[in-house]
C-alpha cells in the first residue's frame, strides 16, 4: 500500500492567524483586479470587448516586424499579431484587432426615409481581411496570404455575456449556499462560501498580476473552480461534522476541526493531484485556445485545496470560539 | 452471489451494451473518409452524419452568427416579430441548401445562426443579414441629378472654406451664379447652379470649386461611378447636416449593391432617386435565377394579377426610362425599360454579378423580406484546418490526460486502482454515449473535451473518498467485509453532497453560458452525474464480489 503521508497529524487550525494573513492580502489583489476589469482597464478578452480576429497562412516565411509594416500601411498599426504553431500552421499568424476601430469605413445606406443605417456593424473582420489582402499583395508580392478562419464581435456581445457571468456567479454561489445551509448548518454554507469566494478573487488577482486575458473561457474557469472547491471543502465538512457527533465533549472544536482535516488530508492532496494531472495534460496539448483556460483551471485546482485546509475550516474555528453554541 | 449483485451487473452490462449501440455509427462515421463517403454516397454519409456525436463548429469548421432583431419603433424586438425573423431565415437557409442549419433564438431578441461545415462568410452573411426589401423606383433625369450634384458642391465650399480646409476666394461659389442647363429643377431650389467651365480651372481649383464633383469621376447619363477610394469620403459628405438639408425632400441618394472592377481599380455607382417607392416585392409568386440573351445572370420573377396590372402601369407609362431595382435600400440594377411589362419580369444584377449572386437574390426574393432590420453582433467563420487541429490537440490530451490519472491510480492504490480505472473509461463511455442519445444530441465542442479530461479528474475523487475510508477502517483493524461495507455507508453522503455541489455550478453555467461555455458545462454536468453512477454501482459492485477475500489490495 502506498501512501502520501501515514497518519497525518499536522496542526493546520493553530497557523491560522499565518494564513488568514496571506489570504486576507491575496484576496485584496483579486478585489484590486475585479476593479481595474470594472473599469477596463484589465487585460479583457474579445469577447468583452469586441473586435476581429484572423488566422491565416502565408505561402513563404514572412516575419511578423514585415507583416506589422504591412498592417501600418493600412492603419492597423495597433494590430496584434502572433504567430501560430503547430503542423500544417507554418508561415501561419493571428492577427487580432481589439475593440472599436476608428478609421473603419462602415457600410451604410442611406433609407427611405433619408436616414443613414450601417448594414453589418460587426464586419470589421471583412475590412480587415480585405485591406490586409491588398497591403499584402503590394507588400510581399507573390507570396500569397490565405485566410483559414475570421471572427468579429461586437462589444454588444460582450455586454450581454458579462451580464449573464454575473449571474451565472451569483445564482450559483446563492444555490450552493443554500445547499449546504440545508445539509450542514449555517455557519458551514458561510465558511464554505466566503472561502470559495476567496478563491474566485485570487485567482482574479493572480491572473491580474501575470496580465494574462480575461476571456470567456477564464470567466468558465472561475465558476468550475466554484465548484470544485465547494466539492472539497464539503469534504472536509462532512468529516468535521461527522467527528463533531462524536468528540463533542471530550475534545474541544479546534482539535476535532483540526483532526478531521488530517484525516481527509490524503483524499485532498490526491484528488486535487488526479485533477491537475488531467488539466494538466490540457494545457500542455490542448493548443492556443485551452492554454489559458486550462492555466486558470491548475491554479484554482491548488488555491481551492489551501483554501479548504487553511481557511474555510479555520474560519469554523474563528467563529465558534467568538461566539461558542451550545452542545447539543 | 446475491440477488442484488446479479441484478446490479446486469444494469451495468446493459449500460455497456446500450452505450456501444449508441456510439457504433459515431466510430464507423469517424473512422473512415468522410469526404469519400459523402462523394460516393451521399445518403447513406448524412444517414450516418445524423447518428454521429456532433462536433461542434470550432471542432468541424463552419459558421456561428449571432443576430440582434431591431424592434419596429426603436424599442425591443416582441417575441412575435423574433420568430418571424426567425422563420424567414430557416426558409431561406433551407432554400439555398444548406444541410444541418442549427437556428436558434437566444435571450429576448437574438437568434444565433449555427451552419456547421460552411465556410462562405460572405454569402451566409448576405443570406442572413439582408432585410432582402424589393422596390421598384425611378431615377431622376440626369439633368436634375447634375443639379443636386452642383448645389452639393456649392455648400460643401462654403463648408470648407468656413472649416478653414480650402482657402477662401474673391470670386464666388459656382452655386450662386444662376444657370440655363439646369431649368428643372429651379423649383424645387428656387435658384440653380451653372455649369461652370471646367477647362478654364486647374485640377486643384476644380476640386475646390466642387468638392463633392469632384469625387464622382465617369458619368453615365443618368448615375454615376466613384472609385472606391473615394466612397468614404463620399458617404461622410452626404451625412453632413448642411447637406442633408439641400437634398430635396423627395430625392434618395443611394449606391449600387456591389462594387465593379475596371483595370485594377474599383468602382461603385451612385445613383439619386426619386423617393417615391412605384412598387414593391410583396406581389411576387415566383422567382428563379437565370442567364439573359447576353449569357448576363437574372433573376426572374412572376407576379400575381393585382403586382402585374400595377407594374404594366408603371413600365407602360415610363418606356424607355431607366427603372431602379432597390434591394434593402441599394440599387442593384437601373435596367431601361424597353416595352411595357405586365406578369413576367427580369432583374439584370449589377456589377460583377455571377449566377451565384442571381442564385442567393432568388433565394432571398423567395423566402421573403425580413420583417425587421437585424444587426450582426457575432460573426465567426473556423476554417477546416484550425478545426482539425484542434480535433488532434483535444485527442491527445484526453488520451494524456486519462492515461495519466488511470496510471496513477492503478500505482497508488493497486488493483483497486484498476477497478477505478475501469469505472472512468466507463465513465468516458457513458458521456459521450449520453451525448448521442436521440433527444439529447449535445455537439461536443473543444471546451466540451476539457470538460470531459476535467471530469475524469474529477470523477476519480468517488472512488478516492471510498478507498481512503475502506483504507481508515481497514487500519483500525476491520475485516475486509466489514470495511467496504462501512467504508461505502460512511462515503455515500460524502460523495452525494460533494456532486451535488458541482452539479449546481455546472447547471447555472449551463443556464447562462453561451457557446463554448456552454459546451464545457454540458460534458462536466453528465461526467458528474455518471460518475455518482459509476462510482456507487459499478465499483461497488466489484468490491461486494471481493467482500470474500482476506486481504485487499487497495
Amino acid at each position: 500500500m502506498i501512501e502520501i503521508i501515514k497518519n497525518p497529524n499536522i496542526a493546520f487550525i493553530p497557523k491560522r492567524k499565518y494564513t488568514f494573513i496571506l489570504s486576507g492580502v491575496l484576496v485584496l489583489l483579486g478585489v484590486l483586479g475585479f476593479i481595474f476589469i470594472l473599469i477596463g482597464k484589465a487585460n479583457m478578452g474579445m469577447d468583452f470587448t469586441g473586435g476581429a480576429e484572423i488566422i491565416g497562412k502565408f505561402d513563404k516565411p514572412v516575419t511578423a516586424q514585415e507583416l506589422r509594416n504591412a498592417l501600418s500601411d493600412v492603419g492597423y498599426a495597433q494590430a496584434t499579431i502572433q504567430s501560430v504553431s503547430g503542423h500544417g500552421f507554418e508561415n501561419s499568424f493571428i492577427i487580432r484587432v481589439q475593440g472599436k476601430i476608428e478609421n473603419a469605413v462602415p457600410d451604410t445606406t442611406i433609407t427611405a426615409e433619408g436616414k443613414t443605417v450601417v448594414n453589418m456593424i460587426a464586419a470589421e473582420g471583412d475590412k480587415l481581411a480585405t485591406l490586409l489582402k491588398e497591403a499584402i499583395a503590394s507588400h510581399f508580392g507573390d507570396n500569397k496570404f490565405r485566410l483559414d478562419s475570421t471572427n468579429n464581435i461586437s462589444g454588444k456581445v460582450g455586454e450581454q455575456l458579462a451580464k449573464d457571468a454575473t449571474w451565472a456567479v451569483i445564482l450559483a454561489f446563492l444555490g450552493i449556499m443554500i445547499y449546504i445551509w440545508i445539509r450542514f448548518d449555517f455557519r458551514f454554507g458561510v465558511a464554505s462560501t466566503v472561502a470559495t469566494f476567496h478563491d474566485v478573487l485570487v485567482m482574479l488577482g493572480i491572473y491580474f498580476i501575470l496580465q494574462r486575458e480575461v476571456s470567456l473561457l477564464f470567466i468558465t474557469a472561475l465558476l468550475t473552480i466554484a465548484g470544485y472547491s465547494l466539492t472539497d471543502k464539503v469534504v472536509v465538512f462532512d468529516r468535521i461534522r461527522e467527528n463533531l457527533k462524536q468528540f463533542r465533549k471530550r475534545s474541544d472544536y479546534g482539535t476535532t476541526v483540526n483532526n478531521s482535516i488530517n484525516e481527509v488530508l490524503s483524499r485532498t492532496i490526491i484528488t486535487s493531484f488526479t485533477t491537475v494531472l488531467a488539466v494538466l495534460a490540457i494545457l500542455i496539448f490542448g493548443g492556443k485556445i485551452l492554454f489559458d483556460f486550462a492555466l486558470a483551471l491548475i491554479i484554482g485546482i491548488m488555491v481551492g485545496t489551501y483554501s479548504s485546509i487553511f481557511l474555510a475550516s479555520p474560519i469554523l474555528v474563528e467563529w465558534e470560539n467568538r461566539s461558542p453554541r451550545r452542545v447539543k | 452471489m446475491a440477488r442484488s449483485q446479479i441484478t446490479w451487473i446486469a444494469i451495468i452490462v446493459i449500460s455497456i451494451i446500450v452505450s456501444i449501440i449508441l456510439l457504433y455509427p459515431s466510430i464507423v462515421f469517424y473512422t473512415q473518409d468522410q469526404a469519400a463517403l459523402k462523394r460516393n454516397t451521399p445518403p447513406e454519409y448524412y444517414s450516418l452524419k445524423s447518428k454521429a456525436l456532433r462536433l461542434g463548429l470550432d471542432l468541424q469548421g463552419g459558421v456561428h452568427m449571432v443576430l440582434q432583431v431591431k424592434g419596429t419603433q426603436g424599442g425591443m424586438a416582441t417575441k412575435e416579430l423574433v420568430d418571424q425573423v426567425k422563420n424567414i431565415l430557416e426558409i431561406r437557409i433551407d432554400k439555398f441548401g444548406i444541410a444541418e442549419p442549427d437556428i436558434r433564438t437566444s435571450g429576448a431578441d437574438q437568434i444565433v445562426v449555427d451552419l456547421p461545415g460552411y465556410t462562405d462568410i460572405d454569402t451566409a452573411k448576405a443570406l442572413i443579414g439582408s432585410t432582402a426589401q424589393l422596390q421598384f423606383k425611378l431615377l431622376k433625369t440626369g439633368d436634375e441629378a447634375q443639379a443636386i450634384a452642383k448645389a452639393i458642391d456649392s455648400v460643401m465650399v462654403l463648408a470648407l472654406i468656413k472649416e478653414g480646409k480650402i482657402p477662401e476666394r474673391e470670386n464666388a461659389p459656382p452655386a450662386q451664379t444662376p444657370s440655363d442647363t439646369a431649368k428643372g429643377i429651379e423649383s424645387i431650389f428656387g435658384e440653380a447652379s451653372k455649369d461652370t467651365s471646367q477647362e478654364m480651372m486647374t485640377e486643384e481649383e476644380f476640386e475646390e470649386n466642387q468638392p463633392f464633383s469632384a469625387l464622382l469621376t465617369d458619368w453615365t447619363g443618368r448615375w454615376w461611378y466613384l472609385p472606391m477610394e473615394n466612397y468614404y469620403q463620399v458617404m461622410q459628405y452626404l451625412e453632413r447636416p448642411e447637406v442633408q438639408a439641400i437634398i430635396p425632400a423627395n430625392v434618395q441618394v443611394t449606391f449600387g449593391t456591389r462594387a465593379e472592377k475596371r483595370g485594377d481599380r474599383q468602382f461603385q455607382a451612385i445613383y439619386f432617386l426619386n423617393k417615391n417607392i412605384e412598387m414593391t416585392g410583396d406581389a411576387i409568386v415566383d422567382v428563379r435565377e437565370n442567364y439573359d440573351q447576353m449569357r448576363r445572370p437574372v433573376v426572374n420573377f412572376e407576379l400575381n394579377s393585382e403586382g402585374a396590372r400595377t407594374f404594366g402601369r408603371l413600365t407602360g407609362n415610363h418606356i424607355n426610362e431607366p427603372l431602379a431595382i432597390v434591394i434593402d435600400g441599394r440599387v442593384e440594377s437601373a435596367p431601361n425599360i424597353q416595352s411595357r411589362i405586365t406578369k413576367q419580369g427580369q432583374i439584370t444584377m449589377g456589377g460583377e454579378a455571377n449566377i451565384a449572386d442571381a442564385y442567393l437574390l432568388a433565394v432571398l426574393l423567395k423566402a421573403g423580406a425580413l420583417p425587421a432590420e437585424v444587426e450582426l453582433l457575432q460573426s465567426t467563420i473556423i476554417g477546416p484546418s484550425l478545426g482539425q487541429d484542434s480535433i488532434n490537440k483535444g485527442k491527445i490530451a484526453a488520451v494524456v490526460g486519462v492515461l495519466a490519472v488511470m496510471g496513477f491510480l492503478a500505482i497508488y492504490y493497486g488493483l483497486s486502482g484498476i477497478i477505478a480505472d475501469i469505472a472512468i473509461a466507463l465513465n468516458v463511455l457513458f458521456v459521450l454515449a449520453f451525448m448521442v442519445i436521440p433527444g439529447v444530441n449535445a455537439t461536443l465542442t473543444m471546451p466540451g473535451i476539457a470538460g470531459l479530461i476535467l471530469t475524469v479528474g474529477m470523477a476519480d475523487d468517488a472512488n478516492v473518498i471510498i478507498f481512503e475510508r475502506i483504507r481508515e477502517e481497514l487500519r483500525s483493524g476491520k475485516t475486509v467485509k466489514a470495511a467496504i461495507d462501512t467504508g461505502y455507508a460512511k462515503a455515500l453522503l460524502t460523495i452525494i453532497d460533494s456532486h451535488v455541489t458541482t452539479l449546481i455550478s455546472a447547471l447555472f453555467l449551463f443556464i447562462f453560458g453561451s457557446g463554448p461555455v456552454r459546451g464545457f458545462a454540458v460534458t462536466l454536468s453528465v461526467g458528474i452525474f455518471i460518475s455518482l453512477f459509476t462510482a456507487l454501482f459499478v465499483t461497488k459492485a466489484v468490491f461486494d464480489m471481493r467482500k470474500q477475500y482476506k486481504s485487499l489490495s487497495i
